[in-house]
């Protein structure tokens, strides 16, 4: 009997002492840190990971994550200080630092979210409201962006976080207008086919007149030395014949006509009426020739 | 209550991997174990042998407890040792152990494992088999506006490995989301800094190499322990709504190669065609010089010959050229002698010039 109370009571002791250890013992994972509530009341923040000890019942441990956590903002228009519209889709990277300003502001990841996405809206758009088109898309994106990390992790610390970096993810410009700007992009490659096929024309023109040209030239040097050359050959030729001819020029004319005569009365073709009182017949009539 | 919190608010979903079964479980099992006591206790005859009972139950128990500790880390693996919670050691691939649960647990995260992440295009699992990489396109994703305010469709590829298994698992939260949300910031980033024509053109690696490097150093600031091995560029295009004109832009390009190509071929044509003519035209005039001259000189030569004769005996031989000459001429030809001397001198009007003329038409046809 009494044995049997003694197991009983063991059982029951160590039944009660596991309770009690569970109930005071805690973990915190490396990923997190914990909030010690005495009653409702924060009394301390456990950052170390691994096991740790609290007054059972009493205490309360509230785990708040310690990565870098992630927001994503929902796209919004903002307009520049040029008036143009774009279309801004920004993320942030936070910390949890102060985790008891964050459980007394905030209390939860939603809510936090929530918060944070205002703050980080109204301050895209405040810094990019500020910036001119070229800077936001061009010329000064890493600027601004630092600029908005500063502006939201100002207004994030009073409820203990801390912001790592908000980058903007996607600036684009609203559908209206990136029809303007297809349009504008089309009549710019329209412009520049055309540009390049008229110029393919002038190059092409260019090339066939410089060529007409050169043949035109060609033919022509080639006309003059043919003209020099026959005016050569007729030279030589009159020198021939003036050198051969002038040795007598009566006996040349006479030689002459009798081939000219020859050559230019061809049998078949001509008919002749003639008179026997030629020279020819000198001796046609008269055997003597009385008559010259 | 604080196991519960620990374990359900763990970051990978599922439990840690050393701990199948949870807290409910473990109080179930020393509820059983202690019933089984119980129940023992009661039937042993006497109590040496109870004893022993008991001793070697918990033993077993805390052999079969222990033996869970056993782990094994495939050859892609890393094995991150976490002891209530802390991380405390990571070990290669292999058997080994740590204590069992809930003392210590193991996550296993594949850190040799080549992670991807497309931005702009979705490779389905089906298309990758299947027809290579065909994708269906994000638009929204993929369309990005370029430092000069023109609009550039732009899909890609990351490939990332963890380089640090600690800070990959306890750094950030939704790594997987947030190397994308980088590769999307950092891609625009970098093609809003350049022109459409340089993103199009011979910028590609540039910009891969610029938002691969970009990537890093965001990636290193959120100490992510992640790797970028690779950003790919799969496809830089104007999008679909101006891709025609940008076609068009290159067609041109070629017409302007062609007509250019056309000109020079007419030009390789024209001149060697000029040059031959040229060539002919003084070679015929060299022919003519040459001909003429020679011609001259043997008509000359001729002349000078005939003229040499002549000199010997002038009244003889002109009578006899003479004759020879009109011999010939008036040998081949019809002739009509017609003595002008007297009355008949008045005949030649009344000759039908015409009619001869035609009867010799006549018989020639014939």
């Amino acid at each position: 009997m009494i044995k049997k109370i003694g197991i009983t009571g063991l059982i029951i002791l160590v039944i009660a002492s596991a309770f009690i250890f569970l109930s005071a013992a805690f973990t915190v994972h490396q990923t997190q840190q914990a909030l010690i509530l005495r009653f409702g009341e924060a009394i301390r923040i456990v950052t170390e990971p691994g096991l740790h000890f609290k007054l059972p019942i009493a205490d309360d441990a509230v785990y708040i994550d310690k990565r870098i956590l992630d927001l994503d903002s929902e796209s919004q228009e903002v307009i520049a200080s040029d008036q143009k519209r774009l279309v801004v889709d920004a993320y942030s990277r936070y910390k949890i630092t102060d985790a008891l300003k964050y459980y007394q502001s905030v209390q939860s990841s939603a809510r936090a979210n929530a918060r944070l996405s205002q703050i980080l809206n109204s301050a895209v758009r405040r810094v990019l409201g500020e910036s001119t088109f070229e800077e936001i898309v061009r010329d000064k994106r890493p600027e601004l962006m630092k600029r908005i990390t500063e502006q939201v992790n100002n207004e994030a610390a009073a409820l203990g976080m801390s912001i790592v970096d908000v980058r903007i993810r996607r600036a684009d410009l609203p559908e209206a207008n990136s029809q303007a700007v297809y349009m504008r992009m089309q009549t710019a490659r329209t412009k520049e086919a055309n540009d390049i096929r008229a110029r393919g024309q002038e190059q092409a023109k260019i090339i066939t007149s410089r060529s007409d040209k050169e043949a035109k030239i060609i033919i022509a040097e080639a006309n003059k030395i043919s003209e020099i050359t026959r005016g050569e050959g007729d030279a030589g030729r009159n020198k021939i014949y003036a050198e051969s001819y002038g040795q007598d020029p009566e006996f040349f004319k006479f030689y002459r006509s009798m081939v000219a005569y020859e050559e230019s009365l061809k049998s078949g073709d001509t008919r002749l009426v003639i008179s026997p009182d030629t020279d020819f017949f000198t001796y046609f009539k008269d055997p003597l020739g009385s008559n010259k | 209550m604080s196991w519960d919190n620990n374990n359900n608010n763990g970051p990978w979903g599922k439990g840690p991997s050393g701990g199948n079964f949870d807290n409910n479980d473990l109080d179930k099992l020393i509820t059983n174990l202690k019933n089984s006591f119980g129940r023992f206790s009661p039937k042993s005859p006497n109590g040496k042998v109870s004893k022993k009972n008991w001793g070697l139950i918990i033993l077993i128990a805390l052999a079969i407890w222990g033996a869970t500790g056993v782990y094994r880390v495939q050859p892609d693996e890393q094995g991150i040792v976490l002891r209530f919670g802390e991380y405390i050691r990571s070990t290669p691939d292999g058997l080994h152990y740590h204590l069992p649960f809930p003392i210590e647990t193991v996550i296993k995260p594949k850190v040799t494992r080549e992670n991807q992440v497309e931005v702009g295009v979705r490779t389905s699992s089906q298309a990758a088999i299947g027809r290579g990489t065909v994708g269906r396109d994000v638009p929204e994703e993929s369309l990005m506006l370029t430092g000069d305010e023109n609009i550039v469709d732009v899909d890609f590829s990351v490939q990332w490995v963890i380089n640090d298994a600690a800070d990959f698992l306890f750094n950030i939260e939704n790594q997987e989301s947030t190397v994308k949300a980088v590769a999307e910031s950092a891609m625009r980033e970098i093609v809003g800094g350049a022109d459409l024509e340089q993103i199009l053109t011979q910028g590609r690696e540039r910009n891969e190499s610029a938002v691969r490097d970009l990537m890093q150093k965001t990636l290193d600031e959120y100490g992510a322990g992640i790797l970028i091995r690779r950003v790919q560029l799969q496809k830089v295009d104007p999008p679909a709504a101006v891709i025609d004109a940008f076609r068009d832009v290159q067609a041109a390009r070629a017409d302007q190669e062609r007509l250019r190509n056309e000109a020079e071929a007419y030009s390789n044509r024209i001149i060697p065609a000029a040059r031959g003519e040229a060539a002919q035209l003084i070679e015929a005039a060299e022919a003519y010089r040459n001909s003429v001259i020679a011609d001259a000189e043997g008509q000359a030569s001729r002349f000078n010959s005939i003229y040499e004769e002549y000199k010997k005996a002038p009244e003889v031989t002109r009578g006899r050229m003479y004759l020879e000459t009109i011999e010939r001429v008036y040998g081949g030809m019809d002739k009509i002698i017609i003595d002008q001397s007297g009355e008949s001198s008045n005949v030649v009007p009344y000759l039908p010039l015409d009619q001869l003329q035609k009867k010799q038409d006549n018989g020639a046809n014939q």
